[in-house]
Protein backbone atom coordinates (compact mmCIF):
# COMPACT_ATOMS: atom_id res chain seq x y z
CA UNK A 1 0.00 0.00 0.00
CA UNK A 2 1.82 3.46 -1.03
CA UNK A 3 1.72 5.71 1.39
CA UNK A 4 -1.14 8.38 0.60
CA UNK A 5 -3.41 5.22 0.06
CA UNK A 6 -2.60 4.20 4.22
CA UNK A 7 -3.18 8.20 4.68
CA UNK A 8 -6.35 7.99 2.72
CA UNK A 9 -7.54 5.35 4.31
CA UNK A 10 -7.08 5.87 7.79
CA UNK A 11 -8.13 9.55 7.71
CA UNK A 12 -11.64 7.69 6.68
CA UNK A 13 -11.51 5.68 9.19
CA UNK A 14 -10.82 8.02 12.03
CA UNK A 15 -13.84 9.97 10.99
CA UNK A 16 -16.42 7.15 10.07
CA UNK A 17 -17.17 5.88 14.23
CA UNK A 18 -18.15 9.33 14.51
CA UNK A 19 -21.16 9.25 12.69
CA UNK A 20 -23.93 6.79 11.38
CA UNK A 21 -23.03 4.89 7.78
CA UNK A 22 -26.49 6.06 6.26
CA UNK A 23 -25.50 9.76 6.43
CA UNK A 24 -22.64 9.32 3.89
CA UNK A 25 -25.14 8.11 1.11
CA UNK A 26 -25.11 11.36 -1.77
CA UNK A 27 -23.82 13.63 0.45
CA UNK A 28 -19.69 14.33 -0.73
CA UNK A 29 -18.64 17.84 -1.59
CA UNK A 30 -16.14 17.89 -4.04
CA UNK A 31 -13.04 19.87 -4.15
CA UNK A 32 -10.62 20.08 -6.94
CA UNK A 33 -6.61 20.80 -6.51
CA UNK A 34 -5.78 22.83 -9.02
CA UNK A 35 -3.06 24.96 -10.83
CA UNK A 36 -2.42 27.01 -14.00
CA UNK A 37 0.06 25.03 -16.24
CA UNK A 38 3.25 26.92 -15.56
CA UNK A 39 2.26 26.18 -11.49
CA UNK A 40 2.46 29.80 -11.18
CA UNK A 41 -0.89 29.64 -9.32
CA UNK A 42 -1.87 27.16 -7.25
CA UNK A 43 -5.79 26.49 -5.37
CA UNK A 44 -8.51 24.54 -4.11
CA UNK A 45 -11.42 25.00 -5.85
CA UNK A 46 -14.22 25.68 -3.63
CA UNK A 47 -11.57 27.41 -1.26
CA UNK A 48 -14.26 28.14 1.17
CA UNK A 49 -17.66 25.87 1.53
CA UNK A 50 -19.80 25.24 3.89
CA UNK A 51 -21.03 21.76 4.23
CA UNK A 52 -23.62 19.76 7.12
CA UNK A 53 -22.52 17.56 9.71
CA UNK A 54 -22.47 14.07 8.29
CA UNK A 55 -20.95 15.15 4.89
CA UNK A 56 -18.11 13.90 3.40
CA UNK A 57 -15.46 16.01 1.46
CA UNK A 58 -13.59 14.54 -1.88
CA UNK A 59 -10.50 16.69 -2.73
CA UNK A 60 -8.94 15.59 -6.28
CA UNK A 61 -6.12 16.06 -7.73
CA UNK A 62 -6.72 17.52 -11.06
CA UNK A 63 -3.13 19.21 -11.34
CA UNK A 64 -1.29 17.47 -14.09
CA UNK A 65 2.26 19.11 -12.97
CA UNK A 66 2.23 18.91 -9.66
CA UNK A 67 1.39 16.79 -6.36
CA UNK A 68 -0.87 18.44 -3.52
CA UNK A 69 -2.13 17.59 0.20
CA UNK A 70 -4.58 18.61 2.28
CA UNK A 71 -3.45 19.04 5.54
CA UNK A 72 -5.52 20.40 8.64
CA UNK A 73 -3.91 23.06 10.63
CA UNK A 74 -3.41 21.40 14.01
CA UNK A 75 -0.04 20.71 16.10
CA UNK A 76 -0.27 16.85 15.03
CA UNK A 77 0.50 18.30 10.96
CA UNK A 78 3.99 19.63 11.45
CA UNK A 79 3.65 21.41 14.81
CA UNK A 80 0.96 23.86 12.86
CA UNK A 81 -1.42 26.32 15.12
CA UNK A 82 -4.60 24.34 16.00
CA UNK A 83 -7.45 25.41 13.63
CA UNK A 84 -10.29 22.77 13.29
CA UNK A 85 -12.41 22.04 16.39
CA UNK A 86 -11.46 20.73 19.98
CA UNK A 87 -11.75 16.92 19.42
CA UNK A 88 -12.28 16.87 15.37
CA UNK A 89 -9.70 14.73 14.00
CA UNK A 90 -6.11 16.28 12.39
CA UNK A 91 -6.54 15.01 9.20
CA UNK A 92 -3.92 14.69 6.45
CA UNK A 93 -4.01 13.10 3.03
CA UNK A 94 -0.50 13.07 2.50
CA UNK A 95 0.71 14.09 -1.32
CA UNK A 96 -2.07 13.37 -3.86
CA UNK A 97 -0.43 12.99 -7.39
CA UNK A 98 -2.39 13.53 -10.59
CA UNK A 99 -6.24 12.24 -10.42
CA UNK A 100 -5.65 11.04 -6.82
CA UNK A 101 -8.37 11.68 -4.06
CA UNK A 102 -8.71 11.93 -0.60
CA UNK A 103 -11.76 11.67 1.60
CA UNK A 104 -12.76 12.62 5.11
CA UNK A 105 -16.44 12.99 6.47
CA UNK A 106 -16.87 15.78 9.07
CA UNK A 107 -19.23 15.40 11.95
CA UNK A 108 -18.45 18.10 14.77
CA UNK A 109 -20.03 21.11 13.65
CA UNK A 110 -17.32 24.19 13.39
CA UNK A 111 -14.36 25.70 11.14
CA UNK A 112 -11.97 23.89 9.85
CA UNK A 113 -9.06 25.29 8.29
CA UNK A 114 -6.42 23.64 6.06
CA UNK A 115 -3.76 23.79 3.67
CA UNK A 116 -1.69 22.07 1.11
CA UNK A 117 1.95 21.09 2.40
CA UNK A 118 4.07 22.19 -0.26
CA UNK A 119 2.03 25.62 -1.07
CA UNK A 120 1.10 26.79 1.70
CA UNK A 121 3.66 29.81 1.42
CA UNK A 122 1.84 30.24 -1.95
CA UNK A 123 -1.23 30.68 -0.49
CA UNK A 124 -3.13 27.22 -1.48
CA UNK A 125 -5.14 27.26 1.86
CA UNK A 126 -9.02 26.20 2.36
CA UNK A 127 -11.73 26.75 4.92
CA UNK A 128 -14.62 24.20 5.55
CA UNK A 129 -17.55 25.41 7.69
CA UNK A 130 -19.72 22.44 9.43
CA UNK A 131 -22.89 23.91 10.44
CA UNK A 132 -26.60 22.98 10.56
CA UNK A 133 -29.08 24.52 8.67
CA UNK A 134 -30.26 27.82 11.24
CA UNK A 135 -27.23 26.98 13.34
CA UNK A 136 -25.47 30.46 14.79
CA UNK A 137 -22.52 31.58 13.02
CA UNK A 138 -19.27 30.40 13.72
CA UNK A 139 -16.59 32.64 13.82
CA UNK A 140 -13.25 33.20 12.61
CA UNK A 141 -10.12 32.23 13.91
CA UNK A 142 -8.26 35.07 15.50
CA UNK A 143 -5.30 36.16 13.29
CA UNK A 144 -1.48 36.20 14.15
CA UNK A 145 -0.74 32.81 14.15
CA UNK A 146 0.35 32.41 10.23
CA UNK A 147 1.60 34.71 7.93
CA UNK A 148 -0.11 37.40 6.31
CA UNK A 149 -0.02 35.97 3.06
CA UNK A 150 -1.50 32.89 4.42
CA UNK A 151 -4.35 33.84 6.67
CA UNK A 152 -5.46 36.31 3.22
CA UNK A 153 -6.35 33.34 1.74
CA UNK A 154 -9.05 32.06 4.34
CA UNK A 155 -12.37 33.28 3.26
CA UNK A 156 -14.56 34.57 6.21
CA UNK A 157 -17.32 32.30 7.53
CA UNK A 158 -19.54 34.92 6.83
CA UNK A 159 -18.96 34.71 2.95
CA UNK A 160 -19.22 31.34 3.12
CA UNK A 161 -22.61 31.04 4.83
CA UNK A 162 -23.69 33.45 2.59
CA UNK A 163 -22.46 32.18 -0.49
CA UNK A 164 -22.13 28.42 0.35
CA UNK A 165 -19.00 27.31 -1.68
CA UNK A 166 -16.53 30.14 -3.03
CA UNK A 167 -14.46 29.38 -5.77
CA UNK A 168 -11.01 30.47 -7.37
CA UNK A 169 -11.50 33.36 -9.92
CA UNK A 170 -8.25 33.69 -12.19
CA UNK A 171 -7.43 37.51 -12.58
CA UNK B 1 5.18 33.18 11.71
CA UNK B 2 8.82 32.05 10.31
CA UNK B 3 7.82 28.53 10.06
CA UNK B 4 11.23 26.47 8.68
CA UNK B 5 9.24 24.26 6.20
CA UNK B 6 11.30 21.06 6.28
CA UNK B 7 9.13 18.01 4.97
CA UNK B 8 10.17 14.81 4.54
CA UNK B 9 10.76 15.26 0.83
CA UNK B 10 13.86 17.35 1.64
CA UNK B 11 14.85 15.09 4.25
CA UNK B 12 14.93 11.90 1.38
CA UNK B 13 16.65 14.90 -1.08
CA UNK B 14 18.76 15.85 1.71
CA UNK B 15 19.19 11.90 2.31
CA UNK B 16 20.14 11.32 -1.26
CA UNK B 17 22.76 13.63 -1.92
CA UNK B 18 25.00 12.06 1.05
CA UNK B 19 24.72 8.97 -1.29
CA UNK B 20 25.09 10.33 -4.64
CA UNK B 21 28.84 10.45 -3.42
CA UNK B 22 31.87 12.48 -5.25
CA UNK B 23 30.97 12.55 -8.93
CA UNK B 24 30.41 15.99 -10.28
CA UNK B 25 27.59 17.02 -12.18
CA UNK B 26 29.16 18.73 -14.73
CA UNK B 27 31.21 15.79 -15.54
CA UNK B 28 27.66 13.74 -16.19
CA UNK B 29 26.75 12.58 -19.60
CA UNK B 30 23.21 14.39 -19.69
CA UNK B 31 22.82 14.16 -23.31
CA UNK B 32 19.63 11.03 -22.73
CA UNK B 33 17.36 9.98 -19.93
CA UNK B 34 18.89 8.89 -17.52
CA UNK B 35 21.66 11.26 -16.91
CA UNK B 36 24.89 9.68 -15.19
CA UNK B 37 25.53 10.01 -11.95
CA UNK B 38 25.18 11.93 -9.38
CA UNK B 39 21.71 12.69 -11.21
CA UNK B 40 18.69 10.92 -9.40
CA UNK B 41 15.56 11.04 -11.30
CA UNK B 42 13.02 13.91 -9.34
CA UNK B 43 10.24 11.34 -9.12
CA UNK B 44 11.93 8.87 -7.59
CA UNK B 45 13.25 11.49 -4.74
CA UNK B 46 10.16 13.37 -3.77
CA UNK B 47 6.34 12.99 -4.82
CA UNK B 48 5.84 14.30 -8.37
CA UNK B 49 4.59 12.93 -11.65
CA UNK B 50 7.46 10.93 -13.72
CA UNK B 51 6.13 13.33 -16.24
CA UNK B 52 5.54 16.95 -16.01
CA UNK B 53 3.44 18.51 -18.54
CA UNK B 54 5.60 21.58 -20.31
CA UNK B 55 8.96 20.49 -18.56
CA UNK B 56 9.00 16.81 -19.04
CA UNK B 57 10.90 13.78 -17.19
CA UNK B 58 13.57 15.64 -14.49
CA UNK B 59 16.91 15.01 -13.35
CA UNK B 60 18.56 16.41 -10.52
CA UNK B 61 21.75 16.15 -8.49
CA UNK B 62 20.40 16.44 -4.85
CA UNK B 63 23.80 18.07 -3.60
CA UNK B 64 22.81 20.83 -6.26
CA UNK B 65 19.36 21.88 -4.13
CA UNK B 66 17.47 23.84 -4.25
CA UNK B 67 19.48 25.95 -7.83
CA UNK B 68 20.13 22.99 -9.98
CA UNK B 69 20.50 22.45 -12.61
CA UNK B 70 17.63 20.26 -13.32
CA UNK B 71 17.76 18.17 -16.43
CA UNK B 72 14.60 17.85 -18.51
CA UNK B 73 13.89 14.90 -21.11
CA UNK B 74 10.88 14.59 -23.59
CA UNK B 75 9.24 11.20 -23.73
CA UNK B 76 12.03 9.67 -26.15
CA UNK B 77 14.53 10.20 -23.40
CA UNK B 78 15.92 13.58 -25.37
CA UNK B 79 17.28 16.30 -23.64
CA UNK B 80 15.62 19.57 -23.97
CA UNK B 81 15.96 21.85 -21.29
CA UNK B 82 18.12 22.56 -18.48
CA UNK B 83 16.33 24.11 -15.40
CA UNK B 84 17.44 26.02 -12.61
CA UNK B 85 15.20 26.92 -9.65
CA UNK B 86 15.96 30.09 -7.63
CA UNK B 87 13.53 30.47 -4.66
CA UNK B 88 12.67 34.03 -4.68
CA UNK B 89 13.91 34.85 -1.16
CA UNK B 90 17.52 34.04 -2.57
CA UNK B 91 16.47 37.21 -5.01
CA UNK B 92 18.39 39.65 -2.94
CA UNK B 93 21.33 41.71 -2.47
CA UNK B 94 23.59 39.57 -0.05
CA UNK B 95 22.67 35.96 -2.28
CA UNK B 96 24.12 34.65 -5.57
CA UNK B 97 24.64 31.68 -7.08
CA UNK B 98 28.09 31.72 -8.70
CA UNK B 99 29.25 28.85 -11.24
CA UNK B 100 25.93 26.60 -11.67
CA UNK B 101 26.64 23.56 -13.99
CA UNK B 102 25.68 23.97 -17.13
CA UNK B 103 25.75 20.43 -18.40
CA UNK B 104 23.56 20.49 -21.40
CA UNK B 105 25.04 22.57 -24.64
CA UNK B 106 23.85 24.76 -26.83
CA UNK B 107 21.15 27.09 -26.10
CA UNK B 108 18.28 27.89 -28.11
CA UNK B 109 16.40 30.69 -25.86
CA UNK B 110 15.85 31.03 -22.31
CA UNK B 111 12.20 30.77 -20.37
CA UNK B 112 11.92 32.80 -16.91
CA UNK B 113 8.66 32.23 -15.19
CA UNK B 114 7.43 32.36 -11.62
CA UNK B 115 5.93 28.50 -9.53
CA UNK B 116 4.45 28.72 -6.94
CA UNK B 117 6.66 25.52 -5.20
CA UNK B 118 6.33 21.65 -5.68
CA UNK B 119 7.85 19.20 -3.27
CA UNK B 120 11.41 19.43 -3.11
CA UNK B 121 11.51 23.30 -3.43
CA UNK B 122 8.49 24.42 -1.86
CA UNK B 123 9.12 27.62 -1.53
CA UNK B 124 8.21 30.07 -4.25
CA UNK B 125 10.65 30.13 -6.98
CA UNK B 126 11.79 31.30 -10.14
CA UNK B 127 12.28 28.69 -12.99
CA UNK B 128 14.87 29.69 -15.43
CA UNK B 129 14.98 27.43 -18.25
CA UNK B 130 17.72 27.30 -20.85
CA UNK B 131 15.94 25.43 -23.75
CA UNK B 132 18.25 23.31 -26.23
CA UNK B 133 15.54 22.61 -28.47
CA UNK B 134 13.83 25.31 -30.82
CA UNK B 135 10.19 26.71 -29.75
CA UNK B 136 8.22 25.10 -31.87
CA UNK B 137 9.78 21.58 -30.87
CA UNK B 138 8.86 22.44 -26.70
CA UNK B 139 5.81 20.68 -27.70
CA UNK B 140 7.77 17.67 -26.94
CA UNK B 141 7.33 17.80 -23.22
CA UNK B 142 3.58 19.75 -23.77
CA UNK B 143 1.85 16.34 -22.14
Amino acid sequence: MRRRDFLRAGGIAAALPLIPRTALANSVVEIAMAGRPDGSRVWFDPFGVLIRPGQTLRWTNLDKANSHTATAYAPENDDHPRRIPEGAAAFDSGYLLPGDSFEVTFALPGVYDYYCIPHERAGMVGRIVVAEAGQGAPADYPGGDLDPEVLAGFAPVADILAQGALYHEEP
Amino acid sequence: MTRLFATAAATALAAAALVAGPALAQDAAVETSPPDAPYQKVSDLVPLPDFLPGIGELFVDPATLPAGPFMAYDRDGQLVSTIYMIPISAMNADTGFDNLAAPGGNVDHVDIYFNAGHPGVAEPHEHIVLWHVPVADETRVAE
